[in-house]
C-alpha cells in the first residue's frame, strides 16, 4: 500500500515537472523573480548575522566590567586614583588602566583602534584572543614599533619591517616599524586594531600621564557586577561603568537594528514578491483551468491535483531558494556585500572594509525558507484547489 | 447501465440569465450497446453526457450508474465512480499539447495504484491495437485530427471502463475516418462496453451498429431511443 502510495507520487511527481518544463518560459520568469527575492533576504540575515558574530568574538575574553569617566556625558579620561578606589571595593581583583582611543587615518578613510600595551600582556577586550602568524609582540620598555591586525597589513599594504606613520596630537607625523602581524576570531579586530607600546600611544594622543582611556575590572563573581557598578556609582558619580552583558545587548541591538533598516528598505521587494504569489493565487491560466478539467475528468482526485500544484510549486520554490540564498552567500561572503554597501556606510566609516567569516546560522535559514516557500506554495495551491473542486465540465466549459 | 430520471440541470438558477441545458431527462442505456444522443447544438447533448459521466451534478432528479445513486456522491466517490466506469472522448479532444503520445495515454493511470511499466505496458498495448506505434513519441500537437482522434480514444479506454462517452468525435474527422471511428466503437461494443454518443452527424446516427438513438431538443429527450425521433 506504502509503497503504491509512493508510486503514484513518483508517478504524479514526474507529471509536475514535465507540465514545468512545457511551461519553461513562465517558469523560468518565476524563479528570477522569486530567486531575486531570496537573495536579497538572504543577503541580509547573512550579513546581520556575521555582524553579530564578529561584535561577539570580540567580546570574548572582554572584562567583566570595565570603567569609563563621563564629563557632561562625553567620555573622558579616567584618573588612574578611581582605580586604586574601585580596587578597595568587596569582591573586586585586579583593576588595569587601558590605554586606547579612535584614530582615523585619511589615506584609507577609515577609523582605526589603537591599543597601548604595557607590557607584554595583551590588555584589551578580545586581546587576548589574538594570535600571532607573524614577528613578535611588543616586548616591555620596546619604543617605536607596532603589532598590527593581518586585515590591517592588508589594507595599508605593510608588511612586518614596514612603516606604519600616524600624525601625533601636535601634528607631527610619528613612524612606528611594524613587528609583528595578528589574526583574531573576529575580522573586526584583525582589519581595526593596531597596537603600540603604551608610552608611545599616550604620546601620540598627548595623554597625561594620571588619567587612562578606562579601567578594566576583575570581579570575582559574576553575578555581582551589577552590584559592584552601583557601588562604584556611589563613590565615583562620574564615573561609567559597563558591563559585559550591557555591551553584548548594545551589539545585539546594533545588528539588529541595522538589519531591520535593511529589511525594511527591502520590504518594497518583499511586497512585490506577495503582489506576485497573490495574482498567481486569484488567477490561473486558461490553460492551466483546462488542463485541471481534463485531469478531474480522466479520473485524477482533487487531492492528486493539489498534489500535483504542490510538486510544481514545491520544485520550482525550492530552485529559486537555493539560488537565491546561494547567491546571497556568495554576495555577502565573497564579494562583501556590495550591493548593500550603500546602506551601510555609516558602518563603513567606523570599520574598515572587511571580509567577514563565512557562517549560516540554520534558524535564520529555517525563517527565511518558511517565509518565503510555505507562502508560494500555499499561493500555488489554492487557485488549483478552486478550480479542482468544481465540476470538471463547469471548468472545461468556462475556459 | 445507466438510467436518468427526471434529470434537470439548471445554470444561473433564479438569475435573468438562467438556463436549463437539460430539463427533466428520463432514459435507460444498456450495458454492451451503442446508444446515440442526437439534435442540434445547443440542444443539450455535451451537458446530459456530462451527467452520464458523473463530470457534472443534476440540479434535480437521479442518475443511476450500475444501479447506484451517483446524484448526490461527494466528490471524492463520484471521481471514484467517474474513473472507475467511464471513458471520455471530449469534443475538442482535451490532450494534454506538449507532452508525447505515451504520456497522454498514460494520463489517467498516474494516480492510480498499478505502478508506471504496468501503467506503460497498458499504454503500449492500446497503442498498438490504435495503430499509434510510430507516434508514440511524438507530442500531440504535431499528429493529425485523425491520429488526435484515436490517441483521445486510447486514453479513454486506458483505465478499462465499462463505458465510453463521446462528445461529437466526429466532428473534426472527414468520412473516411468518422467511417474508421464507427469501426473502433463497434470493435469496443464487441469486447462488452457500452458506448454513448452526442452528435449530429449522419454518419453516427445513421450508422447500423447503433442500438439506441435519443432525440434532444431544447432540453429535453422526445423519444425513448427506440425508434427515429426526428432528424438533426
Amino acid at each position: 500500500m506504502a509503497s503504491g502510495r509512493l508510486g503514484k507520487h513518483l508517478k504524479i511527481l514526474e507529471f509536475a515537472l514535465s507540465s514545468m518544463l512545457r511551461r519553461r518560459m513562465k517558469n523560468a520568469g518565476l524563479v528570477i523573480v522569486f530567486g531575486a527575492v531570496v537573495f536579497l533576504l538572504s543577503s541580509i540575515v547573512f550579513l546581520t548575522s556575521a555582524l553579530r558574530a564578529e561584535a561577539l568574538a570580540v567580546l570574548e575574553g572582554a572584562p567583566q566590567l570595565l570603567v569609563q569617566r563621563a564629563m557632561a556625558g562625553r567620555h573622558a579620561l579616567i584618573p588612574l586614583r578611581y582605580g586604586e578606589t574601585i580596587a578597595r571595593l568587596p569582591g573586586v581583583g585586579a583593576v588595569t588602566p587601558r590605554y586606547w582611543g579612535y584614530y582615523y587615518d585619511i589615506y584609507t578613510g577609515a577609523n582605526y583602534t589603537l591599543l597601548g600595551i604595557g607590557d607584554a600582556r595583551l590588555q584589551a577586550p578580545g586581546a587576548t584572543a589574538l594570535r600571532l602568524v607573524e614577528g613578535a609582540f611588543i616586548a616591555p620598555r620596546q619604543r617605536g614599533v607596532c603589532v598590527i591586525g593581518a586585515g590591517v597589513a592588508r589594507i595599508r599594504g605593510a608588511r612586518i619591517g614596514g612603516i606604519v606613520s600616524l600624525r601625533d596630537a601636535r601634528g607631527w607625523m610619528q613612524e612606528y616599524e611594524v613587528i609583528g602581524l595578528f589574526e583574531s576570531p573576529s575580522r573586526l579586530l584583525t582589519n581595526d586594531l593596531i597596537l603600540l607600546a603604551e608610552a608611545d600611544l599616550k604620546a601620540l594622543f598627548g595623554m597625561p600621564d594620571d588619567g587612562a582611556t578606562d579601567l578594566m575590572i576583575e570581579v570575582y563573581n559574576p553575578r555581582e557586577v551589577a552590584n559592584i557598578s552601583r557601588k562604584i556609582l556611589e563613590r565615583l558619580p562620574d564615573a561609567r561603568p559597563i558591563g559585559h552583558a550591557e555591551i553584548l545587548r548594545t551589539y545585539e541591538t546594533l545588528f539588529n537594528w541595522r538589519g531591520g533598516l535593511l529589511l525594511a528598505m527591502f520590504l518594497g521587494a518583499v511586497a512585490a514578491f506577495m503582489i506576485l504569489a497573490w495574482d498567481k493565487a486569484t488567477g490561473l491560466s486558461a490553460d492551466e483551468r483546462r488542463e485541471i478539467g481534463i485531469l478531474k475528468a480522466i479520473g485524477w482526485e482533487t487531492a492528486d491535483i493539489l498534489a500535483l500544484k504542490f510538486w510544481e510549486g514545491a520544485a520550482l520554490a525550492l530552485v529559486a531558494f537555493l539560488a537565491g540564498v546561494t547567491a546571497g552567500y556568495a554576495h555577502v561572503f565573497y564579494f562583501g556585500a556590495e550591493l548593500l554597501a550603500p546602506i551601510l556606510k555609516g558602518w563603513s566609516v567606523l570599520f574598515p572594509a572587511i571580509d567577514l567569516e563565512p557562517r549560516i546560522e540554520p534558524y535564520t535559514l529555517t525563517v527565511l525558507f518558511l517565509f518565503t516557500i510555505v507562502p508560494y506554495i500555499v499561493a500555488t495551491i489554492v487557485p488549483s484547489w478552486q478550480a479542482a473542486i468544481t465540476d470538471p465540465d463547469r471548468v472545461m466549459r468556462s475556459v | 447501465m445507466v438510467k436518468l430520471r427526471d434529470v434537470t440541470r439548471v445554470y444561473n438558477q433564479g438569475r435573468p440569465n438562467e438556463v436549463r441545458p437539460v430539463d427533466g431527462v428520463s432514459l435507460d442505456i444498456d450495458v454492451g450497446e451503442i446508444a446515440v444522443v442526437k439534435g442540434p447544438s445547443g440542444s443539450g447533448k455535451t451537458t446530459l453526457l456530462a451527467l452520464i459521466g458523473c463530470m457534472s451534478r443534476p440540479s434535480a432528479g437521479r442518475i443511476l450508474v450500475a444501479g447506484r445513486d451517483v446524484a448526490k456522491l461527494p466528490e471524492r466517490f463520484l471521481t471514484e465512480v467517474r474513473r472507475e466506469t467511464f471513458g471520455f472522448i471530449f469534443q475538442q479532444l482535451h490532450l494534454i499539447p506538449g507532452i508525447s503520445v505515451l504520456e497522454n495515454i498514460m494520463l489517467p493511470l498516474y494516480p492510480v495504484d498499478i505502478g508506471f511499466s504496468a501503467a506503460k505496458r497498458r499504454a503500449l498495448a492500446l497503442i498498438e491495437q490504435l495503430d499509434l506505434a510510430q507516434r508514440r513519441r511524438f507530442k500531440v500537437e504535431t499528429l493529425s485530427g485523425g491520429e488526435r482522434q484515436r490517441v483521445a480514444i486510447a486514453r479513454a479506454l486506458i483505465n478499462q471502463p465499462r463505458a465510453i462517452l463521446a462528445d461529437e468525435p466526429t466532428a473534426h474527422l472527414d468520412g473516411g475516418l468518422s467511417g474508421e471511428l464507427m469501426r473502433i466503437f463497434g470493435d469496443l461494443r464487441s469486447q462488452g462496453k457500452t458506448l454513448v454518443i452526442a452528435t449530429h452527424d449522419p454518419l453516427v446516427y445513421d450508422n447500423p451498429l447503433v442500438d439506441r438513438v435519443f432525440t434532444m431538443r431544447d432540453g429535453r429527450v422526445l423519444d425513448d431511443g427506440d425508434g427515429d425521433g426526428g432528424g438533426a
